[in-house]
């Protein structure tokens, strides 16, 4: 794993030399984290909205309704993807070895799984044309673990600045590196 | 200047500035950022129900999640006074600090008119909404790149 993010970090570092270019100039890297808290915004605020529905907030809305604002919240989704993707690109080891960021992708890849879960197993029940107010037992614990995860992104985006990578010790990295190892991949 | 510069030596000031603890100004950061996607969030979503997404949501059902919407305000109330007490100067001394709190003001007052005028689909409102709110994210965020003085100290 290890010398996977090594090469990642370089493959990362020469793939996009104009995004880098642009996110050293003054404003860059500053709009591009302006863009990602809105995108950030509209994810929480429409995905936190039909989770709250599905634990019981505002059950006189239909969920079916309610889940048109999914679309919005994937498109901050998508926002925050884009715009992620150009901090990765301007200081990859920043990313690559941060323990921060590894539990981010993490939380996130587990985001994704519940929402496949969610629909695969109570969205049929859920939004049937006779289901009744009350989301299913399997719905609500998505909700939860949905709403927990998000929050657990967002905590561990904020804390990235917190964990900066240092150099390895001389024993080298673990099994997954959160530290720059000496490499001349750099 | 003498103010801050005691606010700056207080013990809670110097504890969100410099505690190693993740509770100190990580934590306090990490609040505040998950309060501005309720509060920011919930508000969009409302906006753009307004605008015409989820046509089958009752309006006035969207009402439901306010209070969402002001545990994310109150959230960031305190952790924001918390991170003013840690740099105050750094706040206080920056325009774009007044930015955020007159679009953040503007952004409340809209609930409350956007709340009356329900039933009329308040699509300006909404609008006007969804740029404060916006506009308080982006503002805050450059907090961290317009400041002129960090610390009372050698100002």
């Amino acid at each position: 794993m290890a010398d996977f993010q090594v090469w990642l970090v370089h493959w990362l570092a020469h793939a996009a030399p104009p995004i880098a270019t642009f996110m050293r100039s003054k404003w860059g890297w500053p709009m591009m984290e302006s863009i990602h808290f809105l995108g950030l915004s509209m994810l929480v605020g429409c995905v936190g909205a039909f989770d709250l529905r599905l634990l019981g907030v505002g059950k006189r809305i239909p969920i079916a309704a309610l889940h048109k604002l999914i679309p919005l919240g994937l498109l901050g989704f998508a926002i925050n993807v884009t715009s992620g993707s150009t901090f990765l690109l301007t200081e990859p080891d920043q990313y690559i070895y941060n323990p921060s960021f590894q539990f981010k992708v993490l939380f996130i890849a587990c985001a994704g799984i519940n929402a496949l879960m969610f629909y695969k197993t109570s969205w049929g029940r859920a939004t049937a044309d006779n289901a009744i107010p009350d989301a299913p037992k399997a719905a609500k614990v998505a909700a939860v673990i949905s709403l927990s995860v998000w929050i657990s992104v967002i905590v561990c985006g904020r804390l990235l600045t917190f964990f900066r990578p240092g150099p390895c010790p001389t024993s080298g990295p673990g099994l997954i590196a959160d530290c720059t190892p000496h490499s001349k991949a750099r | 200047m003498n103010l801050l510069a005691w606010i700056e030596s207080t013990a809670f000031s110097e504890w969100v500035r410099g505690s190693p603890s993740l509770f100190a100004f990580p934590g306090i950061l990490s609040c505040h950022t998950v309060g501005m996607g309720l509060a920011a969030g919930i508000n969009a979503a409302i906006a753009f129900r307004i605008l015409g997404v989820a046509p089958g949501v009752p309006l006035a059902e969207m009402q439901r999640f306010l209070p969402a919407m002001w545990f994310g305000f109150w959230l960031n109330f305190f952790s924001g006074i918390a991170l003013l007490i840690g740099y105050p100067t750094k706040a206080l001394t920056n325009p774009d600090f007044y930015l955020k709190l007159a679009l953040i003001a503007a952004g409340v007052w809209l609930v409350g008119r956007i709340r009356e005028r329900m039933d009329g689909f308040p699509k300006g409102l909404a609008i006007a909404s969804l740029i404060c709110w916006g506009g308080a994210i982006t503002s805050g965020r450059l907090l961290a790149y317009t400041y002129r003085h960090l610390m009372a100290v050698g100002f």
